[in-house]
């Protein structure tokens, strides 16, 4: 049973849930505990000594329903298609003969026995070793690999030596066998699709997750939205729990003593305990500024996912988008949930070709204000202006004011300046000017942010 | 008295009868839980909405097993000296005080500054001992002569230090005191850890726990635990007041009514002589198990179809 346990440890992590060897160990003691008699109990224990969060209680019951399911060898169907087999074959009326021969696999076969044949099939697979599949491509050779460890060979040459005989009996026998295996093949490899399923779950789902982290976000596909999100939400989740966790920092070795006089006084005066002095650490107040024309608003989506995903370790976010005029769009996020906020804004402002000119205009008049020594402005946009004017003190200003000015671009460095691009003319107002394509990209960059906010402070 | 672990329990199913004559309605996973963990000595968490029972799991449970419930009530700032120990500084300073006089007797006529240490050195540990210790609960857990259930509530309002300083206490159930050495614990405590998410529980400490999470009660759990806590509300107000609850938490609300909730509504209902649900009367009560405003307003728009709904059944 233990061999079984550990399969099913397996499975569970190839599912994405995390089961240290210390877990399986503990687990293994949990289930000799509670025992196998029954199924609502076992589940229950493997759930919770596995299992550290909702998701993956979720996760692991799916797998249990998928890992302790005994539907292989549907019984009704062998007895069918041995007899469709015996029907067709060329002497109907004439009764196979009894089978006399050694083989194992022919006589479980012919008496039909569904429940030694799943064994045997289980043992096959084990020695086969079946929990190494991972890609579709492995099917073939898995099943034909079970179907050898099961006696195959044997069962070819048994059959061809029954049906080269002169006994019509014998005959029929054989296409009684031959029919059988041919059952046998499809269950072995429905068996084999099984646990593809289960333990190649994530190998096919790594692949295209770290296809996606690295290609251009304007080249991802609809469909693989929904990817993105749970990609951004991982990666999200990891940098607030890097950076959240520094939010004091004791300064040893520079006495707070106010406090330290304060907090002894209950003892005369005489210093028991020792206050340090310590430096909060400021949460990053984030200004985002994204170009929404038609050229770059799947960055801008990305750009806007990641930033509120991290919403956790950020002080405030305030966003603004535009193409010819900035237009805050802060309320829209504080009435819908992220998701559908990106797509309202993209499918209500998304029109028209970029001003960044009036855009800075409209900064200057509405927003300099807000701007102050702890805000980090994050401009998205490729600085195509259609050939009107750049506005250039404006930025000069943004870049005096605001602690960080940082400017993301979609476009490949070479591109920078030539044709309409103004970004060489802003590149001197801005902190850091970097080259946006992918998700992998966006990552580092705020993973950047939020280091530099904790070195400052 | 009898010791925590002597108390052996041969299946689960037991467990379950045990949690419902002490008043504790529960499903077989609470049940296997605290199976598990009471035979392999392991501590568990429990997560799970505000009101669905944590507390009182712990609770229950130091009950029936007969032995005392230790709780530590966890908020941001918790530290060592409120957790564990802490010196008492004031008893500490007045014995220094009281003893002033006593020292030349102690001293004893030793000449020069090295003698008189070495003679003092003989003394310095009194100061430090388990007299001028103010032990907290983690502390008082580990010293309970018959074991005890240990509840450290709402451990996810802690910071993060203190749950790295858990780890230890968990795993071991040991703690070093400088002074004093290394405290071990005469029996090891069943450890419950609450936690509401508020935030995300360090891999290392999930680790060292069963995870438990309780949901709110499916309809049937619900009236049965009503009728246990409230067992004077006719059937068929209970019937009504659980399927109502029931539907109001699939609405979209700032804060679903937990058991606890519908537990206070039945014993309001009760007070209340009502025999049936009807508009008026959900809507003069319904504060009792909601508490927004907001969330007040929506469901009274919709509050006649739930009475339908909630009678139909």
């Amino acid at each position: 049973m233990q061999q079984t346990l550990e399969d099913f440890f397996k499975v569970v992590r190839s599912a994405g849930v995390n089961v240290s060897v210390a877990d399986s160990i503990e687990t293994s003691k949990a289930v000799q505990l509670v025992g196998y008699a029954d199924r609502g109990i076992l589940k229950d224990t493997l759930a919770l000594s596995l299992a550290k969060t909702l998701d993956e209680k979720n996760t692991l019951n799916e797998c249990f329903d998928q890992y302790f399911s005994f539907n292989t060898f549907k019984k009704d169907a062998l007895i069918e298609e041995t007899e469709a087999a015996s029907a067709i074959a060329s002497e109907p009326q004439e009764p196979a003969a009894e089978y006399e021969g050694e083989l194992e696999l022919a006589k479980i076969l012919l008496q039909q026995d569904k429940a030694k044949l799943a064994q045997s099939m289980k043992k096959a697979a084990r020695e086969a070793n079946i929990t190494d599949i991972w890609l579709f491509t492995q099917k073939g050779i898995n099943t034909r690999k079970i179907m050898n460890k099961m006696g195959l060979n044997e069962l070819n040459s048994e059959i061809a030596q029954l049906a080269s005989g002169d006994c019509p009996a014998e005959r029929a026998l054989a296409g009684q066998l031959r029919a059988a295996q041919q059952y046998l093949f499809e269950e072995v490899r429905n068996f084999v699709e099984q646990q593809l399923a289960m333990y190649g779950k994530t190998a096919s789902q790594n692949i295209h997750e770290s296809f996606l982290k690295e290609s251009r976000l304007s080249n991802i596909e609809k469909r693989d939205f929904e990817v993105m999100v749970k990609i951004v939400r991982k990666m999200a989740k990891r940098l607030s729990s890097i950076h959240s966790k520094k939010r004091k920092r004791q300064d040893r070795g520079h006495l707070d003593f106010r406090k330290t006089l304060r907090q002894n006084m209950a003892y005369d005066g005489a210093m028991f305990k020792i206050y340090w002095k310590s430096k909060v650490i400021d949460k990053p107040r984030i200004l985002a500024l994204c170009d929404i024309s038609p050229s770059v608003a799947s960055y801008s989506r990305f750009l806007l996912l990641f930033l509120y995903s991290l919403s956790d370790v950020l002080d405030r976010i305030d966003t603004s988008v535009f193409t010819n005029s900035l237009i805050d769009v802060n309320d829209i996020f504080e009435r819908f949930p992220v998701q559908q906020a990106i797509e309202k804004i993209s499918h209500d402002y998304g029109m028209g070709g970029s001003d960044y000119g009036s855009t800075l205009l409209d900064l200057k008049k509405d927003y300099l204000e807000h701007v102050d020594n702890k805000t980090t402005v994050i401009i998205l946009g490729d600085a195509r202006n259609n050939n009107l004017a750049p506005q250039t003190e404006v930025m000069k200003l943004l870049y005096q004011r605001a602690k960080r000015v940082i400017w993301l671009n979609p476009e490949h460095k070479n591109f920078w300046g030539t044709g309409d691009s103004e970004m060489l003319a802003y590149k001197p107002y801005c902190h850091i000017i970097k080259q946006c394509n992918s998700i992998n990209q966006l990552e580092k960059i705020l993973d950047d942010i939020l280091k530099a906010s904790a070195q400052k402070a | 008295m009898k010791d925590l672990y002597d108390t052996r329990f041969q299946s689960v199913k037991e467990i379950q009868q045990e949690f419902e004559s002490h008043q504790y309605i529960c499903n077989t996973q609470i049940a296997t839980c605290v199976y598990i963990a009471h035979n392999l000595q392991k501590p568990v968490m429990v997560e799970g909405p505000a009101g669905v029972g944590k507390t009182e799991l712990a609770k229950t449970t130091a009950e029936i097993l007969g032995v005392p419930l230790v709780r530590l009530q966890c908020y941001e700032g918790l530290d060592e000296s409120k957790a564990l120990y802490e010196w008492k500084y004031g008893k500490q300073l007045l014995y220094t005080q009281l003893l002033k006089d006593k020292l030349g007797d102690v001293l004893d006529g030793a000449v020069g500054l090295s003698q008189s240490m070495v003679k003092l050195q003989n003394h310095e540990d009194l100061f430090f001992s388990e007299g001028f210790l103010e032990p907290r609960p983690l502390y008082k857990a580990l010293q309970e002569e018959h074991g005890c259930v240990l509840l450290i509530d709402e451990i996810d309002k802690s910071d993060h230090e203190f749950e790295a300083f858990l780890l230890e206490i968990l795993s071991e159930f040991q703690v070093s005191i400088p002074e004093l050495g290394t405290i071990k614990a005469k029996i090891k405590p069943l450890v419950f850890l609450t936690s509401n998410n508020t935030r995300e529980m360090s891999d290392a400490l999930k680790r060292r726990c069963l995870h438990l999470h309780i949901d709110f009660p499916d309809e049937q759990l619900e009236r049965r635990i009503l009728n246990k806590r409230v067992p004077e509300l006719s059937a068929n107000l209970t019937k009504e007041v659980v399927s109502f609850v029931q539907q109001i938490r699939e609405l979209d609300l700032k804060k679903a009514p937990s058991v606890a909730e519908s537990i206070d509504w039945a014993k309001t209902l009760l007070l209340l002589h009502a025999e049936h649900l009807d508009t008026a009367l959900v809507k003069d009560t319904l504060n009792v198990i909601l508490k927004f405003e907001d969330d007040i307003a929506a469901v009274n728009e919709q509050a006649a179809k739930f009475i339908k709904k909630a009678k139909a059944q």
